[in-house]
C-alpha cells in the first residue's frame, strides 16, 4: 500500500508491503525489511537489523501521534494527489493571538500610530504573560479585544495597516 | 497525630500529599474545581469536596471556600502544598481563627519572609549575606529607575511577593527598564494581588543553589542539604539535582550553618527553603525562603531517604524532631526533571487538549510524581506541570543516564510536552561536566528553539507498519471475533496468517 504522511509542512511518500509477521518499507529510495508485533493496542516493537524500534502510535481525530525514543511526532495521513499542501506560512506581521487565554492590558486604541517593536496587548495564560508586538510601523486600524476579554489561538487581536 | 487533614490543592503534589496522609493512616479530603472533578488526586481521596468554578479565584484560591470544606468534613488541618495559598498569611490566619490546623509556619512568619524586602532586612540583621539592591518602599517608576541606574545593569526587577519566576524580568538598559517595571508589576498583582516590586544586580555566573530545612515548634531546627535549581527557563526551575555538581564540604557546612541561621532569624517551624545564589567566585547570598513544601523536595527524599511530607504532618502535630543535624547524610545522587504541558518548538507556550496516552517509565529508583492520566483533559486555567520525574544513581553520570533512559520512556501524548527538549539538555556536554548557570538555557538553547525536526526514519518505518497492521482489511477481521476478552487478540493480526 502506498501512504503519504504529512509532517510539518513536509510530506513524505511511503510504500509498505507485508508478508506474516515481515514488512517491506520503501521510503526515500531504500528499502527496510523488518519483522514486526502490536504487543498491546498501539504499542509496536519493530525489529531492524539488529536495531529494535519500539513506539506507541494513538489516532485521533485527524492526524496519529507517534512515539518514538521520547519524541511525539504529529503526523497526517494525507491521500495521494501528487501536489503538496502546505500550509501558509505565518507571514511578517502576524497579529494573531499565540495562545488562548485572557487579555490583561490593551495599549492601543483605533487611530494610534505605533513603531514597530511596541507592545499592543497583554495576554495572560497559566500565570504567564505573552506580549503582542507591532510586526512594523503602521496605524491601528482596529482593536478586536478589551482588557478581560477571552481571547483563542489564532484569533487576530489587533488590526494594523503598514506606514 | 490528625486523623483527618484536607489538601488545598491539585495536581501531582495533591496526589504526593494524599498518599503520605494515606500511609500514616490519616483520612484525606480532596478539593476541586469543576475541571478537575475527575483528576487522580479527586480519586485517590477519601472524601471530596467540589469548589465549583475553575477560575483559581473561585477555587483553589478561595480560602473562604476552602475553611468551609474543611469544617463541613471534619478535617483537623490542611496542607495547602505548594503554589496556590501555600504562601498566603490569610490562609494560616483563616485556620488558626477557626481552630484547623496549617500544615506550614505561622501566618507572621509567612508574611514577613512573603515580603521579599523585609525578609532580606531580616537576614541581613543575623548576619546572612544578601545580594546588592534597592528593597525600598519608594514604588512610583521614577523612583524605581533612579535606584535601579545606582544599582547599574544588567539588573532584576522581581515581585516582592512572587515566585516561580512569576512578575521577574531582567533590564539590560535604562531603555527597557520602565516598560519592565510595569510588567513585572501588572503580572505580579494578577498572580499575587500585590505589585510592590524590588530591584537587584545580576550576578556574573550565578547558581541558584537551596538548602532544605525541618524546624519543629520546639526550638529545634535542621537543614538536609542542597539543591542545585540552575536550570531555569524564564526563571522556572526545569531541572533539579543534588548534590551540586559545585559543592564542597567546606562550603556546604557554611551555607547549611547560613540556612539554619536564616530560618532561625525568621522564627521559622515546618518545612522550608532558603535559597542562595551562588557566584563564579562562590560567593553567596541569601535570595528568599519559601515557606512551604518545594516542587523539588524529591531529590532530597531520594539522597537522604527521610520522607519530607511526612515531617509536616508530624511537625504541625506538635512532634518533636527526632533527625539530628549530625546524624544525616546524603547517598548518592539524584535529578528531578520537570515535565510541561508546553511545546519547545513554538516558544514554549503551553499545550492544552486531551491525553489520549499516559504511560511513565517503571525502574529501579525511578519516582514519578504526576497528577496525570490516561483521559483527562489539560485545561489552560492552571500551571502547565503535568509530572516531576525522579531518579537516584549511585553517582551524577549515572543518574543523568538513568534520566536519559527514563525520558525516553515516558509516553504523553495528546499535548506537546518539553520531554525532548530535557533531554537535549542532559546530554549537552557542559551539562554533563556540571559546568551550569541559570543562564544555561539562554547561552546553549536559543537556536534549538527554532530548530524544525525531519520526521525520522524510526518514526516512518513505525507509522507504515502501524498502518499496513490498521489497515481495513484488517479492521475486519478484527471485528469478527467472537470473544472480545481472548488472549490472542491482544497478539497480532499478524500472526493468524492474515497477510496482505
Amino acid at each position: 500500500m502506498f501512504i503519504n504522511y504529512e509532517h510539518e509542512n513536509h510530506v513524505y511518500n511511503v510504500t509498505v508491503k507485508r508478508r506474516q509477521n515481515q514488512y517491506f518499507i520503501m521510503y526515500d529510495n531504500t528499502e527496510y525489511t523488518v519483522e514486526a508485533e502490536e504487543l498491546t493496542p498501539g504499542h509496536l516493537k519493530i525489529k531492524l537489523g539488529d536495531r529494535v524500534i519500539k513506539c506507541v502510535i494513538t489516532e485521533g481525530e485527524k492526524d496519529k501521534l507517534v512515539f518514538v525514543a521520547g519524541d511525539v511526532f504529529k503526523v497526517k495521513n494525507v491521500e495521494l494527489t501528487g501536489t503538496k499542501t502546505t500550509k501558509k506560512k505565518k507571514e511578517e506581521g502576524d497579529l494573531s493571538s499565540p495562545i488562548s487565554g485572557r487579555v490583561v492590558n490593551v495599549k492601543v486604541k483605533k487611530g494610534d500610530k505605533v513603531k514597530k517593536g511596541d507592545i499592543l496587548l497583554v495576554i495572560e495564560a497559566m500565570k504567564m504573560e505573552y506580549l503582542i508586538r507591532a510586526p512594523y510601523n503602521g496605524k491601528v486600524e482596529k482593536v478586536n479585544f478589551k482588557e478581560k476579554d477571552l481571547i483563542e489561538i489564532g484569533e487576530i487581536t489587533v488590526e494594523l495597516t503598514k506606514k | 497525630m490528625f486523623k483527618k487533614v484536607l489538601i488545598a490543592n491539585r495536581g501531582e503534589i495533591a496526589v504526593r500529599i494524599i498518599k503520605a496522609c494515606q500511609e500514616m493512616g490519616i483520612k484525606t479530603v480532596a478539593v476541586y474545581s469543576d475541571v478537575d472533578a475527575c483528576a487522580p488526586h479527586v480519586h485517590l481521596a477519601d472524601e471530596t469536596v467540589n469548589l465549583g468554578d475553575p477560575t483559581p479565584s473561585e477555587s483553589y484560591l478561595n480560602i473562604q471556600k476552602i475553611i468551609e470544606a474543611a469544617k463541613s468534613t471534619g478535617a483537623e488541618a490542611i496542607h495547602p502544598g505548594y503554589g496556590f495559598l501555600a504562601e498566603n498569611p490569610d490562609l494560616s490566619q483563616a485556620c488558626i481563627d477557626t481552630g484547623i490546623t496549617f500544615i506550614g509556619p505561622k501566618p507572621k512568619v509567612i508574611k514577613l519572609m512573603g515580603d521579599k524586602i523585609e525578609a532580606k532586612k531580616i537576614m541581613e540583621k543575623a548576619g546572612v549575606p544578601v545580594i546588592p539592591g534597592y528593597h525600598g518602599t519608594k514604588q512610583d517608576n521614577s523612583s524605581l529607575i533612579k535606584e535601579g541606574k545606582k544599582i547599574g545593569f544588567p539588573l532584576l526587577v522581581k515581585a516582592a511577593a512572587g515566585g516561580g519566576g512569576k512578575g521577574m524580568r531582567i533590564v539590560h538598559s535604562e531603555d527597557s527598564l520602565e516598560e519592565a517595571i510595569e510588567g513585572a508589576k501588572r503580572e505580579s498583582k494578577s498572580a499575587f494581588g500585590d505589585d510592590t516590586v524590588f530591584l537587584e544586580k545580576y550576578l556574573d555566573k550565578p547558581r541558584h543553589i537551596e538548602f532544605q530545612i525541618l524546624a519543629d515548634e520546639q526550638g529545634n531546627t535542621i537543614h538536609l542539604f542542597e539543591r542545585e535549581c540552575s536550570i531555569q527557563r524564564r526563571h522556572q526551575k526545569i531541572i533539579e539535582e543534588t548534590p551540586s555538581p559545585v559543592m564542597n564540604p567546606q562550603l556546604r557546612n557554611k551555607m547549611g550553618k547560613a540556612a539554619v541561621a536564616a530560618a532561625q532569624a525568621a522564627g521559622y517551624s515546618n518545612a522550608g527553603t532558603i535559597e542562595f545564589m551562588l557566584d563564579g567566585k562562590l560567593n553567596f547570598y541569601f535570595m528568599e525562603m519559601n515557606t512551604r513544601l518545594q516542587v523539588e523536595h524529591p531529590i532530597t527524599e531520594m539522597t537522604t531517604g527521610i520522607d519530607l511530607a511526612k515531617w509536616q504532618l508530624r511537625i504541625a502535630s506538635g512532634q518533636a524532631l527526632t533527625l539530628k543535624q549530625k546524624d544525616l547524610t546524603q547517598r548518592g545522587h539524584a535529578i528531578e526533571c520537570r515535565i510541561y504541558a508546553e511545546d519547545p518548538l513554538n516558544g514554549f507556550l503551553p499545550s492544552v487538549g486531551d491525553l489520549k496516552k499516559v504511560e511513565a517509565p517503571i525502574g529501579p529508583n525511578i519516582r514519578n510524581d504526576t497528577g496525570i492520566e490516561t483521559g483527562m483533559e489539560i485545561t489552560p486555567y492552571y500551571d502547565p506541570m503535568l509530572a516531576k520525574l525522579v531518579v537516584s544513581s549511585e553517582n551524577r553520570a549515572e543518574s543523568i543516564d538513568k534520566m536519559i533512559w527514563a525520558l525516553s520512556h515516558y509516553v504523553i501524548l495528546g499535548v506537546t510536552t518539553n520531554i525532548s527538549f530535557l533531554k537535549k539538555v542532559l546530554e549537552h556536554k557542559e551539562f554533563r561536566k556540571g559546568n551550569i548557570t541559570t543562564h544555561f538555557i539562554d547561552n546553549y538553547f536559543k537556536e534549538w528553539m527554532v530548530a524544525k525536526r525531519k520526521l525520522p526514519i524510526d518514526a516512518i518505518i513505525s507509522l507504515a507498519v502501524y498502518d499496513s497492521i490498521h489497515s481495513k482489511r484488517e479492521e475486519v477481521v478484527r471485528y469478527k471475533e467472537a470473544d472480545p476478552h481472548s488472549p490472542w487478540k491482544h497478539v497480532g493480526r499478524w500472526r493468524m496468517g492474515a497477510g496482505i
